[in-house]
């Protein structure tokens, strides 16, 4: 093969306008084709439930103008979505960051409820010495995170260490968590008030953490949507993120270039424990103001389809995020509405799921992109 | 020897202008080898002629667009491996295609195309006895075949073949994976059986010494088409050498400059490491390279290079000894590699040291991307300083990709190779470690980078270089060690070695 | 604890541990064969709680239990199967997909299963091999379902099919290198799939003994990971069908312990004893990674060994 340098090479090209860019990353398969993917994943599954809705006599357009109403319509079932979405954010981020270093970390429910049961079982010692909700708060907040990131690092090290498959341990890891919460929140823990439903004793007002400016949201949401910022930078434009990459993409090579792959791991696991354990935090603060049964709801599962469903991209978890959390919030209208049980949602989930697994093949072979436009296949 | 007796059909096979394009490239133009029955052929060219090319066409892999085989002179018409076995041609291919789990007896039994549903094993293996009793060489039916060596495993291989009544063999560089001593052993009952009219076989091969001592017959390949042949026994390696590589002369030794002693860079002391079932892989390993010189690495594959390399490369724990970089303890994490400026060119690069789904620039700065001017403080990354020093790296090293952001996967293999040698060898380098570097490139690739290894020994850089390839030890090396079974021996000056002592070393002995 | 709650405790946790371990090992055999095949279908939960609404409802509107299990059992071959399939597809993996397949069962089970929580369906009857006892605690101890019984034989059976049938080392051939078997022209897909569909149907079976055996009634709560600690219990077993066997029976045990320790009135910690199924799986998958004998006797094609 001749060696010439190709004219693209030259250097001192001028900085191309924010609009040639723009078209430029418009025809980029690197950039659009996880959009176009998913998209189309999504449609195929709404197809295929519909399909299902047929089969048991349901009307489909029945089906998705009740999730619009329930999810999207008016300004109550909006906020009713982004309240469900807060903590799909931080659970979706507790799926995504391990991901992206190689992981397949399904922790997060587990971190989740240890995390909520922490925050809910710490403020009422801090309560009764009566220190103030400003310290509170940071108090249980930090010791939902940490204890989250301790549950969910623990399979982090068994990878690294031991060799420990992670999906297994991981998934095992949140059975022992709910087993524990069961085990403290019925004994020790108990609130003898709880008569039907075992809990912990409730938090005061003061530590309810309030709604955002008015709306019906809590503080959860702008938690989410900060960290999934900070994160994006994290992994996009750090040092960090860049060494997690290469780990997550090729351990061999990372291992060649020396980088401290088993740090790399841990904190990556921590940073998922951490965001689980303050979704805990937040739906012990804001939604049930004490921790019971209700904490594991799922979301840590749910967590993992919204990460699938951004491609593991921070940024991309909010909005898919919000989709979730307008499903969720539509599941109640449905099941009243179309008399149809309120495991519904979890058979659209699951058709979401593998629909979407089955459009991985898609990647590389979408017939209208140029994939060869971005090299020389020789 | 026992007496074979086989009977005498082996089988005649010939190809008659045979023609397969890919794409826009004509892989086989007009290709016609003439193989007699009885014969021991050996088919020649370098890596990409064509050679393997036209034996998948033979077994029916491919489909070629024009030509056809003729087996006993009737042509035949194979369009799948299947019948090529229904007709009698097998093949031994490079890789090996025994199921490891499996014992020999196992492996045989369901090589045979109609395997009963149910397998009386007492029965087999009485009859798998008497047929291990008529070959000329046998392997254990009761050892599972990942306990084989190599060696064993290729003859299982070849014993496969066999045992299918097979009387026309293509192998494929059989003597790749093999000792020089089992290679030799090997060949001969091949060629005895030959002889005795009971097999025909043709071989793969670019080891002249073989072909000299085992053929009859030779057809050279060269991209895509046959540049000549003849008499295996009477033509000189000059001869075959210049049909294979063309107008261009057989490759000499590097240029060198020489030095006085070196002072040593990489110090290897009694290093050892296991594979993952426990079995030592390296045993008392010692090395050590200096300052400006090549410490080359032979030794058949499976002997534990890659162990080492693994090793050095910080992907394998060691089980013992130690490392030494300029006298100090050596590990390799990202700032002892900094510290000593280790740099490393692991073979088959895009699996070991590139991330395939990231882009070229970012591969690129794999290197520098923790440190100025590419990370600015709190280890904030600058996009755009990665790929304007990737700009400038891929215009120094020529490598051929549309843009700094394409993904690296999305190159050919000479350009990624390229790259990772843009990353790895555009600063100072002190140290180099280097594992199979052109596998599988063209020529022109080959040898830039080989020249590129020279032209940091020449400046001054200690270079060790674990390679497969004998000729490519000999054209770069200073030093030569040898390993064998995970030991190495001590190294010997170039000058001081000849081909035969380094394959008799190879051998274990 | 005097010496009569000991024995109580210990028949508990005999008879606990052969009703307990039905359901792991037939999952534990499913998943065996499927990983020999090289694939891991950690869709085995969802199907083992599909297996036992399907097993219930069919039973409840049959009459029959057993037409139920083999009904489990083909809703099972339909998951398997259909994880083969979509497996093949490049770019997927195995692993993901298992998840994908794992709600994808609960949803179905949870689904269809909504109106067969109250109803009682029949149940199949267990063989009262302590007859022979006057103690009560060792007649119900020793009161086994035939499936146990079918479980063990379905053990041997693979044990000896994997060695000595054409099917079975070609199974063992595509888990253990997929090139040397697709040379010796073998369709390995099929073969996976196959393999894998079968693997679902045991664990459909699995799914049946949980609800028309024991405990013996259809709730969303039947299956709490064993579709998922049986893919440890097969890596624990080292993918032999006989010491799934073993396996099994001590991940019954465990599974036994919390029920036991409760019927001598010790409640304190149930939750916390029903957890040691699972940390015992843990310190299983703890011990035997890295473990350089199971790392001989990996099926090579297996993603989680890799």
């Amino acid at each position: 093969m001749p060696s010439v340098s190709s004219p693209q090479d030259l250097p001192a090209r001028p900085r191309p306008g924010v609009f040639s860019r723009l078209g430029h990353a418009l025809r980029d398969p690197v950039l659009i084709e996880p959009a176009i993917i998913a998209l189309g994943a999504l449609i195929v599954a709404a197809a295929v439930f519909s399909l299902f809705l047929l089969v048991l006599g349901k009307s489909p357009a029945t089906f998705f103008s009740l999730v619009w109403m329930g999810g999207f319509s008016s300004w109550f079932s909006i906020q009713n979505a982004l309240q469900r979405a807060a903590p799909l954010i931080l659970t979706g981020l507790a799926f995504a960051i391990p991901a992206r270093i190689g992981l397949t970390l399904l922790g997060a429910e587990g971190a989740l409820v240890l995390g909520g049961l922490t925050a809910a079982t710490i403020a009422l010692p801090l309560q009764h010495w009566s220190l103030p909700a400003l310290v509170i708060l940071p108090v249980m907040a930090s010791a939902a995170i940490l204890v989250g990131a301790l549950w969910m690092g623990l399979a982090g090290w068994l990878k690294h260490a031991r060799g420990v498959n992670e999906t297994i341990s991981s998934l095992l890891l949140t059975y022992i968590a709910i087993a524990i919460a069961s085990f403290l929140i019925e004994g020790p823990f108990r609130d003898p008030a709880s008569a039907n439903k075992p809990s912990t004793q409730p938090l005061g007002p003061d530590l309810r953490i309030g709604e955002m400016f008015g709306s019906s949201v809590h503080w959860g949401l702008a938690a989410g949507l900060v960290l999934a910022f900070v994160l994006w930078f994290l992994m996009a434009r750090t040092t960090f993120g860049f060494a997690a990459r290469i780990t997550g993409g090729n351990l061999r090579a990372a291992q060649g270039q020396g980088l401290a792959v088993g740090r790399l791991l841990l904190t990556c696991c921590a940073i998922a424990g951490g965001c689980a354990g303050l979704a805990g935090f937040f739906e012990v603060a804001a939604i049930h103001g004490q921790a019971n049964a209700s904490l594991a709801a799922g979301y840590g599962f749910t967590g993992i389809l919204v990460a699938f469903l951004a491609r593991q991209n921070p940024l991309a978890v909010v909005p898919v995020a919000v989709l979730f959390g307008a499903l969720d919030a539509a599941g109640g209208l449905v099941q009243r509405r179309m008399e149809m049980p309120d495991a519904t949602m979890l058979v659209l989930q699951g058709v979401i799921f593998l629909v979407l697994l089955v459009s991985d093949t898609c990647y590389g072979r979408l017939p209208f992109l140029n994939y060869t436009r971005s090299g020389d296949r020789t | 020897m026992s007496q074979s007796p086989l009977p005498p059909r082996a089988l005649a096979l010939a190809t008659r202008g045979i023609t397969k394009i890919f794409g826009p490239m004509r892989a086989l133009d007009d290709v016609s080898v003439e193989v007699p029955a009885g014969s021991f052929h050996a088919l020649l060219g370098e890596n990409g002629a064509g050679k393997s090319t036209l034996v998948k066409c033979i077994m029916g892999f491919y489909g070629a667009d024009e030509g056809q085989v003729l087996l006993d002179g009737a042509p035949v018409r194979i369009d799948s491996p299947r019948q090529a076995q229904a007709q009698g041609i097998g093949m031994v291919y490079q890789h090996f295609t025994l199921v490891p789990c499996l014992t020999a007896a196992e492996n045989l039994v369901m090589a045979r195309a109609a395997a009963p549903a149910v397998i009386n094993w007492r029965q087999e293996t009485r009859g798998l006895e008497e047929f291990m009793d008529r070959m000329p060489f046998r392997v254990r039916l009761d050892k599972q075949v990942a306990d084989l060596s190599a060696g064993e495993k290729q003859k299982l291989e070849i014993l496969k073949l066999l045992y299918l009544d097979q009387r026309f063999l293509i192998l494929d560089e059989p003597t790749s994976v093999m000792t020089p001593s089992e290679a030799d052993e090997v060949l001969t009952l091949l060629r005895g059986m030959a002889e005795r009219q009971e097999i025909t076989v043709l071989m793969i091969s670019h080891k002249f010494r073989e072909v000299k001592a085992f053929c009859d017959g030779f057809t050279v390949l060269r991209r895509g088409r046959v540049t000549g042949g003849g008499d295996a026994r009477t033509a000189s390696v000059t001869e075959m050498s210049r049909m294979m590589i063309g107008e261009t002369e057989l490759r000499e030794r590097a240029a060198r400059e020489s030095r006085g002693l070196p002072r040593p860079r990489l110090v290897l002391e009694q290093v050892c490491a296991e594979d993952e079932t426990g079995r030592q892989v390296i045993e008392n390993l010692s090395l050590t390279v200096g300052a400006g010189e090549v410490l080359g690495i032979a030794g058949v594959s499976g002997n534990g290079q890659a162990a080492l390399v693994e090793v050095l490369a910080g992907q394998r724990p060691m089980s013992g000894g130690r490392l030494l970089a300029d006298g100090a303890p050596f590990t390799p994490r990202r700032a002892d590699l900094d510290r000593y400026k280790v740099f490393g060119l692991p073979e088959e690069p895009l699996r070991n040291a590139t991330v395939p789904r990231m882009t070229v620039a970012e591969n690129m700065a794999f290197r520098s991307f923790d440190k100025r001017p590419l990370a600015g403080r709190f280890g904030i990354l600058s996009p755009a300083r990665i790929r304007a020093q990737s700009r400038d790296l891929i215009r120094r090293y020529n490598v051929r990709t549309s843009s700094p952001d394409a993904l690296i996967e999305t190159l050919s293999g000479g350009n990624v190779q390229r790259a990772v040698l843009a990353r790895e060898l555009s600063g100072n380098v002190d140290v180099l470690i280097v594992a199979n570097p052109c596998f599988g490139l063209d020529f022109a690739s080959v040898a830039e980078i080989r020249a590129q290894i020279m032209d940091q020994r020449n400046r001054g850089a200690a270079v060790l270089l674990i390679s497969e390839d004998l000729d490519e030890i000999l054209e770069l090396a200073d030093r030569i060690a040898v390993m064998s079974e995970g030991r190495l021996t001590p190294a010997m000056a170039v000058e001081t070695t000849s081909r035969a002592e380094i394959g008799r070393l190879m051998g274990g002995h | 604890m005097s010496q009569s709650d000991l024995m109580i405790v210990l028949y508990a946790m005999i008879g606990g541990a052969i009703r307990v371990s039905t359901p792991f090992l037939f999952v534990a055999l499913g998943e065996c064969l499927t990983e020999k095949s090289g694939r891991i279908n950690l869709g085995l939960e969802g199907t083992l709680i599909l297996g036992a609404m399907v097993g219930y409802a069919v039973s409840y509107n049959s009459g029959s239990p057993w037409l139920g299990v083999l009904a489990a059992g083909g809703g099972g071959i339909v998951m398997g199967a259909a994880h083969g399939w979509i497996c093949k597809l490049p770019k997927v993996n195995d692993i993901a997909v298992g998840l994908a397949f794992m709600s994808l069962g609960t949803g179905l089970a949870f689904f269809f299963g909504k109106p067969y929580i109250q109803p009682s369906a029949p149940r199949l009857q267990s063989l009262p091999l302590g007859g022979w006892s006057q103690n009560p605690q060792v007649q119900q101890a020793l009161s086994v379902n035939p499936l146990f019984f079918v479980g063990i034989l379905l053990a041997i059976a693979l044990w000896w099919g994997l060695r000595n049938t054409r099917a079975g080392l070609t199974v063992r051939m595509v888990g253990d290198s997929a090139a040397s078997a697709r040379a010796m022209g073998v369709n390995i897909n099929m073969v996976r799939l196959l393999a894998t569909a079968a693997g679902g149907f045991l664990a459909g079976v699995g799914g049946a003994f949980l609800s028309l055996s024991y405990p013996g009634s259809w709730s969303e709560g039947l299956s709490s990971g064993q579709g998922l600690m049986a893919v440890a219990l097969v890596i624990f077993a080292r993918w032999n069908p006989l010491r799934c066997v073993l396996a099994a029976l001590l991940f019954g045990a465990a599974g036994a312990l919390g029920p036991s320790l409760q019927s001598i009135g010790i409640s304190y910690g149930y939750h916390f004893f029903n957890a040691a199924p699972y940390i015992l799986t843990l310190g299983i998958m703890v011990a035997s990674a890295r473990s350089k004998s199971a790392a001989k006797e990996a099926p090579r094609e297996l993603s989680i060994v890799k």
